[in-house]
C-alpha cells in the first residue's frame, strides 16, 4: 500500500465519476478501484460516500443504473453516462482546468 | 426534471424494493472489497474486516444514499402531516372548532353548489351532446292563428315572444334535411297519465315522443328495446318505454315487465323495455316515467297530440312538438340554421294561415341543446347564483374567523416556532409545516362538510320539489366537479385562513420570545391585535351583508302577504281531477261535477263548494285574444280567462259590483252568459253600460259571450303582477280545481274530501290536494327559498362573528391582565373596566356594520328582481339590521367585560 495518498477536495468526486463512467458503464466497487489505478494510487476515495456521490449523480440525470451481471457472475449495478452526463463532464471539466490553472498560476507568482 | 421526480416517486411508493436495491449493492461492494483482501493474502476474518473499516458506517452510508435519491419533498409533507396530527390531537378543543367552522362553511357551499350543478352545469347524459339541437322561435309579436303549447323546455325571454314549440309538419320538414341531420326527433309533455294494472291506479307522467326519439339521443335500452320508427306508424300496437328509476320505483326492477300491459288512460300498452340507467333526464328538472309514441296521443285521450296524417298542411297551426336534432358531422349549427330558418319563414309568412306578418321579425333558431333546453335553469337559476353568493360570503367569515382563532393559537405557539428558528429551521420550512396543518385543518373540514353537503342538497332538493306543480327531477350525485369544487374551496379555504399566521410565526423574534415575555403588551402582541381586530370587522361586515338581504326578502314577503287578493284566501281546500282521463264525456263530466258539488257541500265543516278550470293563485293562466262589442272592428284586446261552475263567486267571497252571479242555469244556457271583473270594463267597455255587452273570438266560429254581471278585481297568475281585465265563462268540459270554502282549517278535512271522490267514482285519481295558503307559498316559492336560506347563512355568519368577536375580547382581556390589574389598583371602579372593554368590542362592531352597510347598498341590487315594493337600499331594513347586529355583538362582548372586572389586582401584579 501506498503512503502519499491524499483524501479528494470537496467537489471533485462528482467530476471523477463522471471521467471514469466516460470510458464505459461500470458498477461503484470498479469506479473506486478505477480511481485508484488512474490516479497512480494516489488519490483516494472513501468508499462510502461514493455511493451517495452515485445516487446523488442519478437524481440528476447525468448517469443512469441498470442491474447486470459482472465479470464474476455475479448481480451488480452498473451506472453509464447520459447525454447530459457527457454534456456536464465537459463542462465541469473546463471548469477545474480554468481553476487548477490559475492557482497555479498563482503560486508560482509568489 | 423527469429522472427527478420519477426516482423520487419511485422512492416513495416502492421504498422498500429502493431500500433492498441498495442494500444489494452495497453488499456487492463490500464483497468484492472483500475478495481483493483475500487474493492479497489475507485471512477471511481479516479480509472482511478491513473492507468494513475502509467502507465506513453501513448505516450512515445508506441514509446518505437516500437523502441523495431526494426523498426529502414527500418524506417531510408526510412528517409535517404526522407533526400536524399530534398537535391537533393536543388540543382538541380548537381542533373541534375549527373543523366544525370549516365543515359548515365547506357544506353548505358545496350543498347549494351541487344543486347549480345538477340545474346549470350538467351536461345531458346522452351520445355527443354537444352535436344536439334544439329549435326555438322568437318574433316580436305573438303568433296568431295559433294553437301552442308548451311544457316548459325552453326559457321564454322577456319582451320578444318565444318557444319551442313548433308543428309536426315542421318537424318533418326538419327531419327530412338529411343533409344537414343525421337524426330529428321530437317530443312533448310529459302529461299526467292515470296508470292501472300495476297494483293500484296512480298518475305517471308521459311523455309523447317521435319513434326516432331514442335513436336521436343515442340512448340504449337497458333491458327489451327501445322505440323505433314502426312505433310511430298510425295503427301501430300501443308500446310504452320505462325510465330506469320508474321501473326500479314501480316494478321493482324486474325483468318480467318487457312484455306485460299496462293500461294508460284506460288503453293497454305493452311495456317494451327500460331505457338506460344513465339517461336520467333531458330538461333539467323534469320528471319523466315513460315514454310512448306520440301517434298514440289521442289514444291517451290527448286530443291536441291529434295529427292530421293525410294532410300535414292543416297540422301546420298547432304547434306543440319540441324538436331536437343530431348535427350531420361537418354541418355547422349555423349552416343548419339558415337552412331551417328559410323553411320556417316560408311556412309562417307564406302558408294557408300566415301567423306572422314580415314586419314581426320570426325567426327559427337552431341552439345546443345543453343551452337551449333549460327547463327549471329560467326559473331556479337566478336565486341558485344569489344563494351561491350568500354562502360564499358565510365562507369567508369562516375562514377569517379560523384565522383569528389560528392567530391567537400561534400567539401561543411564538415560544415553539422560536426553539424551531433559533435551532436551524429555515423560515420556508416553518411556513409550510404551519400551512400543512391549515390544509390538513381544512381537508377535515371538508371530509365532514362533504357529508353536510349531500344531506343539505337532498334537503333542499326535497324542498324544491315539494313546491313544483310536477314531481321534479334533480340529479344529485356527486361529480368529478362537485368533488373538484369541494377539494378547491378547502385548499383555497387553508391558505386563506392559514397563511397570515404561517407569515407571522416565521417572523417570530427569537431573541423576545425565548426570554419569555409572553404576559406584557410587546410591540408584537399589538401588531398582531391589528389583524385580529380586522378578521372581527370583516366578520361583521360581511354578516351585515347578508342578514341586510335577508331583511329585505322579508320585507317583500311581508308585503306581498299584505296584498289583497280579491277574494277571501284563508280556508280555502283545492284538489284537481280530470275525468277525461277516465273516459267521460263531455255530458258526463257536468254531471259528475254538480254531484261532487252537492255531496261536498254537505261534508260537515264545508261552507261552500265550487269548481274552475283553475284555481286562482295556483300557477295556472289562461288568455285569449277578444274583441268587445262596440270597438273597431279589428281591434283584439287580451283578456285573462277563467271557466268557473256555479256558486263560484260566493265560495271564494269575490264581492258583485253591477248585475248577477253566473247561476246553474248559466251552465247548459244557450246564451253563453259571462262575468267581467271591473278592470275589463273599466278598460274595454269605453264607458257604456257593460251589462248585455258582447265579447269574443274573431274567427266567426268563435263562442261570443254576453255580460251578464261585474265582480270585483282578482289577482289571477301572481300576487305581484297589476290586477288586469278577467272574464269568468261558465266551465262545460274538461278537468276542474275544485275549490271548498270550510268554517276552519281545511287540513283537516282531506281524507273526507278524498273519501267522497272515491265514492263517487275510484277511477278518478285526485291531483294535487291543497290548501289555497299552500298554493300562493308555491307561487313565492322563490322569494322564500332566497329569504329562508339568506336568514339561515345571515345567522350562521352573526354567530361566528360573535365567537370571533368573544374569542378576540376574551384573548385581549387575558393579554391585558396586569393593566387593568394596575387600572383597579389605582382606583378604576368595576363600571370603567367594564366600559373599557365593551367600549373596544362596540368600536369593532359599529365599524364592520358601518362598513358592511356600504357594502350592502351597493350589492342588495343583485336582489331588485326578488324584491316587491321595497327599495334594495331600504333604510328601515338597514336600520333594523344594524341594530340587531350591535345589540347581538354587545351581548358577546359583555362576557369578556364581566371577566374584566372580575381580575384581581393583586394576583394579576403577581403574576409577573
Amino acid at each position: 500500500m501506498s503512503v502519499n495518498r491524499i483524501d479528494l477536495p470537496q467537489g471533485t468526486l462528482d467530476l471523477l465519476i463522471l471521467r471514469i463512467l466516460a470510458l464505459g458503464p461500470q458498477h461503484g466497487w470498479a469506479i473506486s478501484e478505477r480511481v485508484q489505478q488512474m490516479s497512480s494510487e494516489v488519490l483516494r476515495i472513501q468508499q462510502g460516500s461514493l455511493y451517495p456521490g452515485l445516487h446523488r449523480l442519478e437524481r440528476r440525470g447525468w448517469i443512469k443504473a441498470h442491474w447486470g451481471a459482472s465479470d464474476n457472475n455475479r448481480r451488480a449495478k452498473y451506472y453509464e453516462l447520459t447525454k447530459s452526463g457527457f454534456k456536464q463532464l465537459e463542462a465541469e471539466k473546463d471548469a477545474w482546468e480554468k481553476l487548477t490553472a490559475a492557482v497555479g498560476q498563482v503560486l508560482r507568482a509568489v | 426534471m423527469l429522472s427527478d421526480l420519477y426516482i423520487r416517486f419511485r422512492s416513495l411508493f416502492r421504498r422498500t424494493k429502493v431500500d433492498e436495491e441498495l442494500d444489494d449493492e452495497l453488499r456487492f461492494h463490500l464483497e468484492r472489497q472483500t475478495e481483493k483482501y483475500l487474493q492479497a493474502g489475507m485471512n477471511p476474518e481479516q479480509a472482511r474486516r478491513q473492507a468494513r473499516i475502509e467502507f465506513g458506517g453501513l448505516p450512515q452510508v445508506q441514509e446518505e444514499c437516500r437523502q441523495a435519491r431526494g426523498l426529502t419533498f414527500l418524506e417531510t409533507l408526510a412528517r409535517d402531516l404526522q407533526f400536524g396530527l399530534r398537535m391537533l390531537r393536543k388540543s382538541p378543543g380548537f381542533t373541534i372548532v375549527v373543523v366544525l367552522t370549516l365543515a359548515l362553511g365547506i357544506g353548505a357551499n358545496t350543498a347549494i353548489f351541487t344543486l347549480v350543478n345538477a340545474v346549470m352545469l350538467r351536461l345531458l347524459p346522452v351520445r355527443d351532446p354537444q352535436q344536439l339541437v334544439v329549435a326555438e322561435w322568437s318574433a316580436r309579436n305573438r303568433p296568431h292563428h295559433l294553437w301552442t303549447s308548451s311544457f316548459g323546455d325552453c326559457q321564454d325571454y322577456e319582451g320578444m315572444r318565444s318557444d319551442c314549440s313548433l308543428s309536426y309538419s315542421m318537424f318533418q320538414q326538419i327531419r327530412d334535411q338529411k343533409n344537414l341531420f343525421a337524426n330529428a326527433m321530437a317530443f312533448a309533455g310529459p302529461a299526467q297519465l292515470d296508470l292501472s294494472g300495476n297494483g293500484a291506479a296512480t298518475i305517471a307522467q308521459g311523455e309523447l315522443v317521435s319513434g326516432s326519439y331514442f335513436e336521436t339521443l343515442g340512448v340504449m335500452p337497458a333491458i327489451g328495446r327501445t322505440l323505433d320508427s314502426g312505433d310511430e306508424k298510425p295503427g301501430a300496437e300501443p308500446v310504452a318505454v320505462l325510465d330506469y328509476g320508474y321501473w326500479q320505483r314501480e316494478f321493482g326492477g324486474s325483468p318480467n315487465v318487457i312484455g306485460r300491459t299496462v293500461r294508460l288512460n284506460n288503453t293497454a300498452f305493452t311495456i317494451v323495455g327500460v331505457a338506460d340507467s344513465r339517461f336520467t333526464r333531458l330538461t333539467p328538472g323534469k320528471s319523466v316515467d315513460l315514454w310512448v309514441p306520440l301517434t298514440q296521443g289521442t289514444q291517451l285521450g290527448q286530443e291536441w297530440t291529434q295529427i292530421n296524417t293525410s294532410n300535414f298542411g292543416a297540422d301546420t297551426n298547432r304547434w306543440w312538438l319540441v324538436v331536437v336534432g343530431r348535427l350531420q358531422s361537418g354541418i355547422s349549427r349555423k349552416q343548419a340554421q339558415a337552412a331551417v330558418n328559410a323553411i320556417f319563414l316560408n311556412d309562417a309568412l307564406h302558408g294557408t294561415t300566415p301567423v306572422w306578418t314580415a314586419g314581426d321579425d320570426p325567426h327559427l333558431w337552431l341552439l345546443p341543446a345543453q343551452q337551449g333546453l333549460s327547463g327549471i335553469r329560467y326559473q331556479y337559476g337566478k336565486p341558485l347564483m344569489l344563494l351561491l353568493a350568500a354562502v360564499g360570503i358565510v365562507l369567508l367569515i369562516a375562514c377569517a374567523n379560523v384565522a383569528g382563532l389560528m392567530l391567537a393559537r400561534s400567539a401561543a405557539r411564538e415560544r415553539e416556532m422560536a426553539v424551531r428558528l433559533a435551532m436551524g429551521a429555515g423560515r420556508r420550512r416553518v411556513i409550510r409545516q404551519l400551512l400543512t396543518e391549515s390544509l390538513l385543518l381544512s381537508l377535515l373540514g371538508a371530509a365532514l362538510g362533504a357529508l353536510l353537503a349531500y344531506a343539505g342538497a337532498t334537503g333542499l332538493a326535497a324542498f324544491f320539489s315539494s313546491n313544483s306543480y310536477s314531481p321534479l327531477r334533480l340529479d344529485l350525485e356527486p361529480n368529478w366537479r362537485v368533488l373538484l369544487f369541494a377539494v378547491g374551496v378547502a385548499v383555497l379555504t387553508g391558505i386563506g385562513f392559514g397563511l397570515a399566521p404561517a407569515l407571522r410565526g416565521a417572523r417570530a423574534n427569537v431573541a423576545m420570545d425565548l426570554k419569555g415575555s409572553t404576559t406584557t403588551v410587546g410591540h408584537g402582541a399589538r401588531e398582531r391585535f391589528g389583524l385580529g381586530k380586522w378578521l372581527v370587522v370583516m366578520q361583521v361586515a360581511l354578516s351585515m351583508v347578508v342578514l341586510a338581504g335577508a331583511g329585505l326578502l322579508l320585507r317583500t314577503l311581508n308585503k306581498l302577504h299584505s296584498i289583497d287578493p280579491g277574494f277571501d284566501t284563508h280556508n280555502i281546500l283545492l284538489f284537481s281531477i280530470d275525468p277525461e282521463l277516465a273516459g267521460y264525456n263531455k255530458r258526463q263530466i257536468s254531471d259528475l261535477y254538480a254531484t261532487l258539488q252537492r255531496r261536498l257541500d254537505a261534508l260537515p265543516g264545508v261552507v261552500d263548494t265550487s269548481y274552475s278550470s283553475d284555481a286562482l293563485l295556483d300557477g295556472g293562466l289562461w288568455t285569449e285574444d277578444v274583441r268587445v262589442e262596440g270597438q273597431a272592428h279589428k281591434n283584439t284586446v287580451e283578456s285573462q280567462m277563467l271557466s268557473v261552475g256555479p256558486e263560484y263567486f260566493e265560495t271564494m267571497k269575490i264581492p258583485l259590483m253591477d248585475g248577477r252571479f253566473l247561476g246553474k242555469s248559466d251552465m247548459r244556457g244557450t246564451q253563453l252568459a259571462a262575468v267581467v271583473n271591473r278592470q275589463f270594463v273599466r278598460r274595454f267597455t269605453g264607458g257604456r253600460n257593460p251589462i248585455g255587452l258582447h265579447f269574443g273570438g274573431t274567427d266567426a266560429k268563435d263562442p261570443q259571450w254576453q255580460i251578464i254581471g261585474v265582480v270585483g278585481d282578482t289577482k289571477y297568475a301572481t300576487l305581484q303582477k297589476a290586477d288586469a281585465p278577467t272574464a269568468y265563462v261558465p266551465l262545460t268540459a274538461g278537468g276542474a280545481t275544485f275549490e271548498l270554502r270550510t268554517a276552519f282549517s281545511p287540513v283537516g278535512l282531506m281524507p273526507a274530501v278524498r273519501n267522497v271522490v272515491h265514492e263517487v267514482d275510484n277511477n278518478i285519481p285526485v291531483i294535487r290536494m291543497r290548501t289555497q295558503s299552500d298554493a300562493i307559498d308555491r307561487l313565492l316559492f322563490n322569494e322564500r327559498l332566497v329569504a329562508r336560506l339568506f336568514g339561515m347563512f345571515g345567522a350562521l355568519g352573526l354567530i361566528l362573528a360573535c365567537i370571533g368577536l368573544y374569542g378576540l375580547l376574551s384573548f385581549d382581556v387575558s393579554r391585558r391582565t396586569r393593566e387593568i390589574g394596575v387600572r383597579t389598583a389605582l382606583g378604576a371602579q368595576r363600571r370603567d373596566v367594564l366600559l373599557l372593554v365593551l367600549r373596544q368590542g362596540f368600536v369593532l362592531v359599529v365599524v364592520g356594520v358601518t362598513l358592511g352597510a356600504a357594502v350592502a347598498m351597493v350589492v342588495t341590487r343583485l336582489l331588485g328582481s326578488l324584491l316587491y315594493d321595497v327599495r334594495p337600499t331600504d333604510p328601515f331594513t338597514f336600520a333594523i339590521t344594524a341594530v340587531l347586529l350591535i345589540a347581538i355583538g354587545l351581548i358577546a362582548c359583555s362576557l369578556p367585560a364581566g371577566r374584566a372586572t372580575r381580575v384581581d389586582p393583586m394576583t394579576a401584579l403577581r403574576c409577573e
